[in-house]
């Protein structure tokens, strides 16, 4: 492998860790009803093993010695319940569970960077299951290896395909050459390999019907098939996989064949490209606008036509890429049977899960931030929602508590639903809590949104403590941040002893919006339209002081003021009056003061990538037409600043920081 | 950029100069050169900062050097250059006084710098080059680009 390939083949070898673990978890939970049975789900174990021995091999050819341990060690284990030298025992579950959860974490140190974890203890816990098992095996062939079934009267193929950049640029890549061949037959094994000179080559066993066409057409791109003899079945990899149960097929090898991967940075330079196409129109607009006036009203009419016409193909264009960046909610949901069985084992619960409404789709990146606030609402809900078994009889429960995890679109909006039928949120001992943490706490007894601004103050948590231990707990406060910094929701619904549900509201994508243009001095800024609740008017000598801090008078409540121009380090507007931005709701809500409003536009979301610029109550930039970079600021955080500090939102952080 | 021709590749620099000094910067980490129009500000960010452009589609913050070597920021001219760097994946533009130099500077030309060289710029130089009379420091984009030291030297100058 060269030192150039060698990053693009580390992206792939993550891509392709991720498909088998994925895959791996969910078999995993249809083996745990094996556990303790004599007739052990053959069809799952021999995928599971497939997998981990597909594991084995790449992590092996990226040298990452502890994956390759660690699903070796994993792959033995296997081997011995397939040979039916041992049964599956709750032990070895657990040992299956840990080993894959320990892997996932090595292949994520080895992608992201930081310690890797031991994986010795966990190993040698396996071995010790293994030569458990072994002093039986040479007595007991009852259960001798499977002879392939499905596949039995199909012809076998080695096929072999090497990438080459001739190949690549004829769009011919590892992925569509696996799709071509999961549409000729079954590919019962695939395995990358470096050859002699040092490039990489695949090597797919295949169980297919092929024709001398089919191959001479394989073989002029690239893919070598050669029969293999009938009794490769002695090869473990190879076995055939027998229909398993519906959950378990669904997402299939053959399944996959029908979807190309792709780089997210390569959508992103499509959406930068429509971005730019966006700006151009709206530069066209504005050119002929000044136009008018000298064209002749019939040209003009047909210059309208075609402008609303590129305008309608426009938007098209750019749904459908944003289309592309949506993937299945059910992504943040597949982890969590695993996150919630390990946690009511450890609490001693019985919780079952529901999960609907999986094939809703979000955008790429709001998947992976909301992963760690949904993580942390359902890790909650069991530990703090649900109740014992014997607490949930005595008040007349089943004694298996029901989490139900609900994603539903409801226009541009994605609603995540974490709900349970614990006991619900208790205001006293939040209360208690709050006022013992030195939190100001309403007067009367709080509704659900004044449950949730407590739960969600910073300092809270009544029980996190031993999450954060763990190091995998975020707090409430850090869930509602995520929440917000993407333009969300978070709602609170709960009854005493009946149950809790939150509510995450988010918008499907945003790389496109619509804001509010505000000049303030020279300087420009676009506010996102979606947090603005209402522009307000005021007179600066209407303006209250009081400390430091400036107020208005709004809806019978002080609204603290914000003024850009200070934040900025400009001077003050000499004008009489302010426009005040209100975002924010009930105590959150703040005004943004600026000097004028100069429109309402549609934007386009550029990130702000550089560390050097990357500023807390600034999520991106935009361009709107001139070529200049217009900031655009994050209301959310800007008030979640003034709340934290007051006096010194944003112009004092550096000072802090220094 | 196509200056650099046949001499692209090892040894290939681009020469620029802040505040009188002339510095150079491997060729290969250069992305391109843009004439400075209209940098916008970004409160809070560090002071050596000027703000961001676009540069090709993609937002870049531009590191102002005469503030980074701790000269005094100058007015922009028509010679004053952004040089887009790219460097462990990042994007970052330099503000320098002006660039318009390819030279190829044999490795064994550059020598490791003078511990009496004491400038601000000193933390940023990998060696030193002279090539026909003239002097060239050359730099560690690194170096330039660090953020965290960038912190601390924010902190030494407040106390």
């Amino acid at each position: 492998v060269t030192q150039d390939a060698f990053p693009d083949f580390l992206d792939d070898y993550f891509a392709e860790c991720d498909e088998h673990l994925t895959r791996v978890r969910r078999l995993l939970l249809a083996l745990e009803a094996s556990v303790g049975r004599l007739e052990i789900n053959r069809a799952v174990l021999d995928e599971l093993f497939r997998h981990f021995h597909s594991l084995k091999g790449i992590s092996g050819m990226v040298e990452l010695r502890q994956a390759e341990d660690l699903a070796h060690r994993l792959e033995d284990y296997l081997r011995v319940l397939r040979a039916g030298d041992a049964i599956l025992s709750a032990d070895g579950m657990d040992a299956l569970f840990d080993g894959t959860q320990l892997l996932e974490q090595v292949i994520a140190v080895r992608r992201t960077g930081g310690t890797f974890p031991a994986v010795e203890s966990v190993g040698e816990r396996i071995g010790r299951l293994v030569n458990a098992a072994a002093p039986a095996a040479a007595s007991d062939s009852r259960l001798a290896p499977a002879v392939p079934r499905s596949f039995a009267n199909v012809a076998r193929w080695r096929c072999t395909f090497t990438p080459a950049a001739a190949l690549v640029a004829r769009g011919i890549r590892v992925d569509t050459v696996r799709g071509r061949l999961a549409a000729a037959g079954e590919i019962l094994d695939a395995v990358p390999r470096v050859t002699g000179d040092g490039s990489i080559a695949f090597d797919f066993v295949l169980a297919a019907p092929l024709d001398e066409a089919t191959i001479a057409a394989w073989r002029a791109d690239g893919i070598t098939a050669e029969r293999l003899a009938d009794d490769v079945a002695s090869t473990p990899a190879v076995q055939p996989v027998d229909p398993v149960d519906d959950d378990v097929t669904l997402s299939g090898t053959t399944a996959l064949s029908h979807f190309v991967r792709v780089d997210l940075a390569r959508l992103d330079d499509l959406m930068r490209n429509v971005g730019d196409l966006v700006i151009s129109r709206a530069r066209l607009a504005d050119t002929l606008s000044r136009l008018e006036a000298r064209i002749p009203a019939a040209d003009w009419r047909a210059i309208q036509e075609n402008a609303v016409a590129i305008d309608r193909q426009l938007r098209t264009l750019r749904e459908g890429i944003m289309r592309v960046r949506l993937v299945p909610v059910g992504e943040i949901f597949r982890r969590m049977p695993f996150v919630v069985r390990d946690l009511a084992r450890e609490t001693g619960k019985r919780v079952r899960l529901e999960l609907q409404g999986q094939s809703t789709e979000i955008d790429k990146f709001l998947i992976e931030r909301m992963m760690d606030p949904v993580l942390h609402l359902v890790r909650n809900a069991v530990s703090h929602g649900i109740e014992t078994a014997d607490e949930r009889v005595a008040a007349g429960k089943r004694p298996e508590g029901t989490i139900v995890l609900c994603a539903a679109t409801a226009g541009d909006i994605v609603r995540i639903d974490i709900a349970d039928d614990g006991r619900g949120v208790d205001p006293e001992a939040v209360i208690a809590r709050a006022r013992a943490v030195g939190l100001a706490v309403p007067a009367g007894t709080p509704d659900a949104a004044a449950l949730l601004a407590l739960l969600c103050a910073p300092g809270f948590s009544t029980r996190d403590e031993s999450d954060r231990a763990s190091g995998r707990g975020v707090g409430m406060s850090v869930v509602q941040a995520a929440v917000e910094e993407l333009s969300g929701r978070l709602r609170l619904e709960t009854e005493r002893g009946t149950g809790t549900r939150f509510v995450l509201e988010l918008p499907v994508t945003l790389a496109i919006t619509d804001a509010l243009i505000a000049k303030v001095g020279s300087e420009t800024f676009a506010v996102p339209q979606g947090s603005v609740r209402e522009v307000i008017d005021v007179a600066v000598a209407d303006l209250i002081q009081v400390e430091r801090n400036e107020m208005t008078p709004y809806r019978g409540a002080a609204l603290p003021v914000l003024r850009l121009s200070r934040l900025l380090g400009l001077p003050d507007t000499s004008r009489p009056r302010l426009h005040l931005f209100v975002v924010g709701t009930g105590p959150a809500a703040i005004g943004i003061a600026v000097d004028r409003i100069a429109g309402q536009r549609e934007i386009v979301v550029r990130a702000i990538a550089d560390a050097l610029v990357r500023v807390d109550g600034i999520s991106g930039a935009t361009d709107l037409g001139d070529g200049h970079v217009v900031l655009i600021l994050d209301p959310a955080a800007l008030a979640r600043q003034m709340r934290e500090r007051p006096d010194r939102a944003m112009t004092a952080a550096q000072g802090a920081n220094a | 950029m196509t200056a650099a021709g046949s001499t692209e590749g090892i040894g290939s620099y681009i020469l620029f100069t802040v505040a009188g000094t002339t510095y150079a910067l491997p060729s290969g980490e250069v992305r391109h050169m843009e004439m400075i129009e209209n940098i916008t500000r970004v409160p809070n960010a560090p002071a050596f900062i000027d703000g961001v452009v676009f540069s090709r589609g993609q937002v870049v913050p531009v590191v102002n050097l005469r503030a980074r070597f701790g000269f005094e920021r100058a007015a922009f001219d028509l010679r004053t250059r952004l040089i887009v760097v790219q460097s462990a994946g990042r994007l970052v533009g330099l503000l320098t006084d002006a660039a318009r130099e390819f030279v190829s500077i044999p490795p064994d030309a550059i020598q490791p710098p003078n511990d009496a060289l004491t400038g601000m710029s000193g933390r940023y130089i990998e060696g030193i080059a002279s090539i026909k009379d003239r002097l060239i420091l050359v730099l560690s984009l690194e170096r330039i680009l660090n953020f965290d030291e960038a912190l601390t030297v924010g902190l030494a100058d407040r106390v």
